[in-house]
């Protein structure tokens, strides 16, 4: 409901046809509540500003806000009210908001007070809560509807007359919510919030008096940043395994910059050298606007990394070749997306397409078992393809001649067959058995060919396919 | 990205001090021949052909498949070149604390990795000839725990990619997929590859002809593979023909590669497959 509207005399719960009589320069639109939780969202995000925990309202809070844990950085802005003052300044000079604030010791309270206080942005002293609460309706709790109702009906109108009664009917009485409600709200047990991005470890901030555009000066502030951090992290003996960098534009949005490390890494310049390639690729998406005006740097994920002792000795340092290594994977990483850099992991399946898997690399290598004496195909094909026009001596017998892609092979020689049966304990209906053959052409092309079922027992009608080359 | 130029040495201004350019040049040389040390391949009739001896080190390679179809001969003789790269020797005592770091140094292979980037579409005149099948790398004495395979979605990122590893310097060899590469891009592939002394083979198209700044250039052909006296397949043979050498001449051999003890060997019996397809009838009347 925006000051327009109020002015109009509209109120939350009119008819349409109503609400169109008293303002005939009302616009209708559909609600869209996807569209608005991802604003709310965009809005904590960008309120991570002033804190890392940033968690915006879920249904049952109203979905029209979020909460700020600003416990230890209220002091970085002169304490509460100034951060208050600071914050609707910013929401309505960036985003045309007037917002409600309010500061409390639990979110419960806080909740309310930005709800029913009387004036738009209010801090509650520690330990205050019942006192404030009291003068409040019920629907300062944050009950369901009905639950209101009810108490309506039994003539509790305020806070304040639910507080002095006695628990245990209301317990009897009502779901648990109204208990846990009141609890929350006066500190009697904790609520949990769910921050809207995975508040970091450690965390450095930077306000710019000039909004910055250049990647240049980007990657300066970036490291910059990643200096502070390092004194912190060298305290603690960690290193970074996972960083985000926030960009603050200035017309309110925020651009979110996710940095993953094989290694846990303290080197400034290989995070900078990161950045620089992340920012290469968005260079093309993101834009700059009016600038940033704020940037952000957070260990979302630190490891233990005991310092060490730098090499006397030798250049050619095997633990300096395995931190080159895993300073590759991290910068194809960056440029080439998570899932571009794979290592082969051996399955314990005797099916060729499941006897192996490409996981990102994460990680220790998995070694691989000694090769067996069974044939294998240096290009396994994605999926088996049908070989056409197979003739074969006798039926169960090898092949000699197929035609696969539009080429017909003569087959001089072939080896098997090598039978592999489907996993039963993995689908409810059979699978039928493949006899492999290795089979080659005149030409010296090899191929890796299998008939499916066995004649008789599973098939009337075997079907040939084209499943690998051999080098 | 400009390109480290292996120091400068101003020779005008050493010019007077004779002793001074000597000293120089000797501090250079040891470099250049560390760089070009040759990778031989084992088989004296190709290593004593080649004019270093073997595949140079540091340097661009390319490998190109007959025909289409030789695609997998292509990629066996990549694969058995690499598994004749051997890992560095087991790092003696160090003046480390005997706890260092074991976590982080456990969660690479000790063994410098081999890096392949391959386009996500595969390579393209080529219909999608499957991907590498980590057993059949094992099966071809390559570990296969050693391989990084890095997906690229178009050309410019797989020569990014290429040149990224090229210049770290940290796998023991770069293989790349690509279709077509101009002189330019060959060169500064080259340059990088000489820079850090880290062989870089590219799997090019059957149909390449164009010049580049290669070392060498492999055209690889299926050949009947070797077979034992049951008719089974025991190593495989490939038909290989430098077509293009630096410093060398071409020249042609079939030979058979040994995955167990990671050598090639000249193909022995070449024309007698009467033989062989004898014995595979006779094991296929067993079998039957």
């Amino acid at each position: 409901m925006n000051e327009a509207a109020e002015a109009a005399g509209l109120a939350t719960g009119d008819l349409l046809a109503d609400a169109r009589a008293k303002a005939e320069f009302l616009q209708v639109r559909d609600a869209d509540p996807v569209a608005d939780d991802a604003a709310l969202r965009r809005l904590a995000l960008w309120a991570t500003r002033y804190t890392p925990t940033a968690s915006p309202w879920n249904e049952d809070n109203g979905a029209d806000g979020f909460f700020l844990d600003i416990a230890g950085s209220a002091h970085l802005f002169g304490g509460e009210e100034k951060l208050l003052a600071d914050l609707a300044s910013r929401l309505q000079k960036n985003f045309g908001l007037s917002a409600r604030l309010a500061v409390a010791d639990t979110p419960g309270a806080a909740w309310a007070l930005s709800r029913f206080h009387k004036s738009p942005s209010c801090v509650l002293s520690s330990g205050q809560e019942a006192a404030a609460l009291a003068p409040l309706p019920i629907a300062a709790l944050r009950l369901k509807p009905e639950t209101r109702s009810v108490l309506r009906r039994l003539g509790f109108k305020t806070v304040g007359s639910l507080l002095d009664k006695p628990r245990a009917p209301f317990a009897a009485r009502f779901p648990t919510e109204l208990l846990r409600r009141v609890d929350q709200a006066l500190g009697r047990i904790d609520e949990p919030l769910v921050p809207v991005v995975a508040p970091p470890v450690y965390h450095a901030l930077r306000y710019l008096i000039e909004p910055i555009f250049t990647h240049d000066a980007i990657i300066a502030h970036a490291n910059r940043l990643m200096q502070t951090l390092v004194h912190v992290l060298t305290r603690d003996d960690v290193g970074a395994r996972a960083l985000r960098l926030c960009l603050y534009n200035v017309d309110g949005a925020v651009e979110i910059i996710d940095i993953g490390l094989t290694l846990p890494t303290r080197n400034v310049s290989h995070v900078a050298r990161l950045i620089e390639l992340k920012l290469e690729v968005l260079a093309a998406t993101c834009d700059a606007g009016f600038g940033f005006e704020a940037i952000g740097l957070a260990v979302t994920c630190a490891e233990p990394m005991p310092a060490r002792q730098t090499e006397l000795t030798s250049a050619a340092d095997d633990g300096d070749r395995t931190e080159r290594c895993a300073s590759l994977i991290d910068a194809l990483r960056q440029r080439l997306g998570p899932h571009s850099v794979r290592r082969f992991e051996p399955v314990a399946s005797h099916l060729p397409e499941r006897a192996e898997v490409l996981p990102p690399i994460d990680g220790e290598a998995t070694a691989w078992p000694e090769p067996e004496q069974k044939p294998r195909p240096l290009l396994l094909l994605p999926h088996a393809e049908p070989a056409e026009d197979v003739t074969a001596l006798v039926p169960d017998g090898p092949p000699r001649r197929f035609s696969w892609r539009g080429v017909t092979y003569d087959i001089t020689g072939a080896q098997g067959p090598e039978r592999i049966g489907a996993e039963w304990w993995r689908h409810r209906e059979p699978k039928p058995t493949r006899d492999y053959y290795l089979v080659e052409d005149s030409a010296g092309h090899r191929f890796w060919l299998f008939r499916e079922g066995l004649y008789g027992r599973e098939t009337a009608q075997a079907q040939w396919f084209v499943h690998g080359l051999f080098a | 990205m400009g390109f480290a130029q292996p120091n400068p040495v101003p020779i005008a201004a050493l010019a007077r001090n004779r002793a001074a350019v000597m000293e120089e040049l000797r501090r250079l040389i040891p470099r250049m021949g560390e760089q070009r040390k040759p990778l031989p391949l084992g088989l004296a009739a190709i290593d004593s052909h080649l004019p270093d001896g073997g595949l140079v080190c540091g340097a661009l390679h390319e490998i190109v498949p007959e025909t289409e179809s030789c695609i997998a001969a292509a990629f066996g003789f990549i694969a058995a070149v690499l598994a004749r790269i051997s890992s560095p020797p087991p790092p003696g005592p160090r003046l480390r604390a005997p706890e260092w770091g074991r976590e982080q140094q456990a969660r690479l292979p000790r063994t410098p990795p081999l890096l392949f980037v391959t386009p996500a579409h595969g390579l393209r005149p080529y219909r999608p000839h499957g991907r590498l099948h980590g057993h059949g790398l094992n099966a071809l004495g390559l570990d296969p725990a050693r391989l990084i395979l890095v997906e690229t979605a178009h050309r410019k990122e797989t020569l990014w990619a290429m040149e990224e590893a090229v210049r770290s310097a940290a796998p023991a060899a770069v293989v790349g997929a690509i279709d077509t590469l101009d002189l330019k891009m060959s060169q500064r592939l080259h340059l990088a590859a000489t820079d850090a002394g880290v062989p870089l083979v590219l799997l090019r198209p059957a149909s390449t002809l164009e010049s580049s700044a290669a070392a060498t250039r492999w055209r690889i052909g299926a050949a009947q593979a070797a077979r034992d006296r049951f008719g089974l397949v025991t190593q495989p043979r490939w038909h290989l023909q430098l077509e293009r050498c630096r410093n060398g001449r071409p020249g042609q051999w079939v030979v058979e590669y040994d995955h167990v003890a990671h050598c090639f060997s000249l193909a022995a019996a070449l024309a007698d497959f009467s033989r062989a397809r004898g014995a595979g009838e006779k094991s296929i009347k067993q079998a039957s």
